[in-house]
């Protein structure tokens, strides 16, 4: 089994090569772009339905998820992210955890990787910023997507500020704490105004747009109810 | 003051590095991430004249932010990295004291405080045309960061052009300009789309973006459920 990403970092797309029979590919719903002709795709409610729906609920993610099963040698998986930008790839060791923003999850490689919901703390919940955090934990690799480029950030011992609103993946190793920012910003602008203030020693991925704010820009736009 | 610019053209993010007891100014939702070292201030940053409901109106129609963050380096190095709300490039102009730079509405993104913005109404003060003519004028010394919808075209004018008002970004001192009619008659103008142009002349540099955002926001809110009022 191998993989490629093209296309870094507007448009990234993966491609995954199952080189022997039974070789597989779990995804995002969604996510497939094309494949070769051998092979099977099985939709799952991956750990069972009360773990999927928590995971949709709380997550953000799709409660249904595809695994591709190679039925012949050198079949190939072309898999994509939902918003224009980057994709990349976390290879994790046993044991070893990761964390995703909702949505950002795309693709996994390795039977024995877990994902689970982590509820991110009151003030996340209470914002409704959905500061809900996928934890993946490996033995596997996770492909994961942004809105725009993914930037690392290397962060020491002198701690680092991201807005929530950019924030798509952290190493484990990091512990963050959340707090309004820029006064009255969050009051106008749905929900925004919440950073992340890290510390401890990771790296954060930092999506360069926030998928928000084109929402922002598009709602003056929207038709106007005549109704009511 | 220096700006390191990454991923560009399409989703671009600027990277001001900030020395000691340097300022930058920003507009408030550009801010993507920042060193813990900093100081931050939020301001409203109103027009003169206009209340705070009206400039909130028109902050919202015309894209723009009312709200300015001004970041400070007050123990060591610092760093703020910026992002505009879409898809597109940024690039930074050297402002000097021999010149000023005219910024429409949304162009803006940030300047180290050493760069003076006028926020006053320019030129076209009740306007038909729809599309707002906003623009902030910058004054002083220092580098301005600007952003665009698209791809950022940088002209160095000499002479005369005729642009359509939703692709202008910034303009320097040195180009005057007059808001004209695109066709002959004004039936035409209406009819071929292109509405009002901008007539400008003289010598000096102009910023260019390839989309028009009236035109993107236009091609996907009108494909979008409608809103209550």
């Amino acid at each position: 089994m191998k993989y490629e990403i093209e296309g870094s970092p507007d448009y990234g797309l993966l491609r995954v090569t199952l080189e022997a029979p039974g070789e597989q590919v779990v995804a995002e719903s969604g996510a497939m772009v094309a494949m070769d002709s051998q092979v099977e795709i099985q939709t799952s409610a991956r750990g069972g339905f009360l773990s999927a729906a928590k995971r949709k609920i709380l997550g953000g993610e799709s409660i249904f998820q595809n695994t591709f099963i190679a039925k012949a040698a050198g079949q190939n998986v072309w898999l994509a992210p939902a918003p224009e930008g980057d994709l990349r790839a976390i290879e994790l060791a046993r044991g070893e955890t990761f964390f995703l923003q909702s949505g950002a999850y795309v693709a996994h490689l390795g039977a024995d990787l877990k994902l689970d919901t982590k509820w991110a703390g009151v003030k996340g919940f209470f914002s409704g910023v959905g500061l809900f955090l996928l934890k993946v934990e490996g033995p596997g690799t996770v492909f994961f997507g942004g809105y725009g480029a993914l930037h690392p950030v290397a962060v020491g011992p002198e701690g680092y500020t991201a807005d929530t609103g950019h924030i798509v993946a952290f190493s484990a190793g990091l512990d963050y704490s959340l707090r309004s920012f820029g006064g009255m910003k969050g009051l106008f602008l749905s929900g925004e105004g919440l950073i992340a203030d890290f510390g401890g020693h990771g790296t954060i991925y930092l999506q360069t747009r926030d998928p928000r704010l084109l929402a922002d820009f598009l709602h003056p736009f929207r038709p106007v109810s005549s109704s009511d | 003051m220096q700006f390191e610019l990454n991923y560009r053209p399409s989703h671009s993010l600027a990277t001001a590095h900030l020395e000691p007891g340097e300022t930058l100014r920003a507009e408030a939702s550009a801010m993507v991430s920042m060193t813990r070292n900093l100081e931050v201030h939020t301001s409203f940053r109103g027009r003169p004249g206009a209340g705070f409901m009206q400039s909130l109106k028109r902050g919202f129609l015309g894209g723009e932010s009312f709200f300015t963050n001004t970041f400070t380096a007050v123990s060591g190095k610092g760093h703020v990295s910026l992002a505009p709300k879409l898809c597109g490039d940024m690039v930074v102009h050297e402002l000097t004291s021999s010149h000023e730079l005219f910024i429409q509405g949304s162009g803006y993104v940030a300047a180290p405080d050493s760069v003076e913005l006028d926020t006053r109404w320019q030129g076209f003060k009740g306007f038909l045309s729809g599309e707002s003519l906003f623009f902030l004028r910058a004054l002083g010394q220092g580098p301005v960061l600007i952003n665009a919808l698209g791809a950022l075209e940088t002209i160095d004018l000499d002479g005369e052009l005729i642009l359509d008002t939703g692709h202008l970004v910034a303009f320097t001192t040195g180009l005057e300009y007059e808001i004209t009619k695109a066709s002959a008659g004004w039936i035409d103008s209406f009819l071929s789309g292109e509405g009002f142009v901008l007539r400008i002349w003289g010598r000096g540099r102009l910023y260019v973006q390839s989309r028009n955002p009236a035109e993107y926001g236009k091609t996907l809110g009108h494909k979008l459920p409608a809103r209550q009022q």
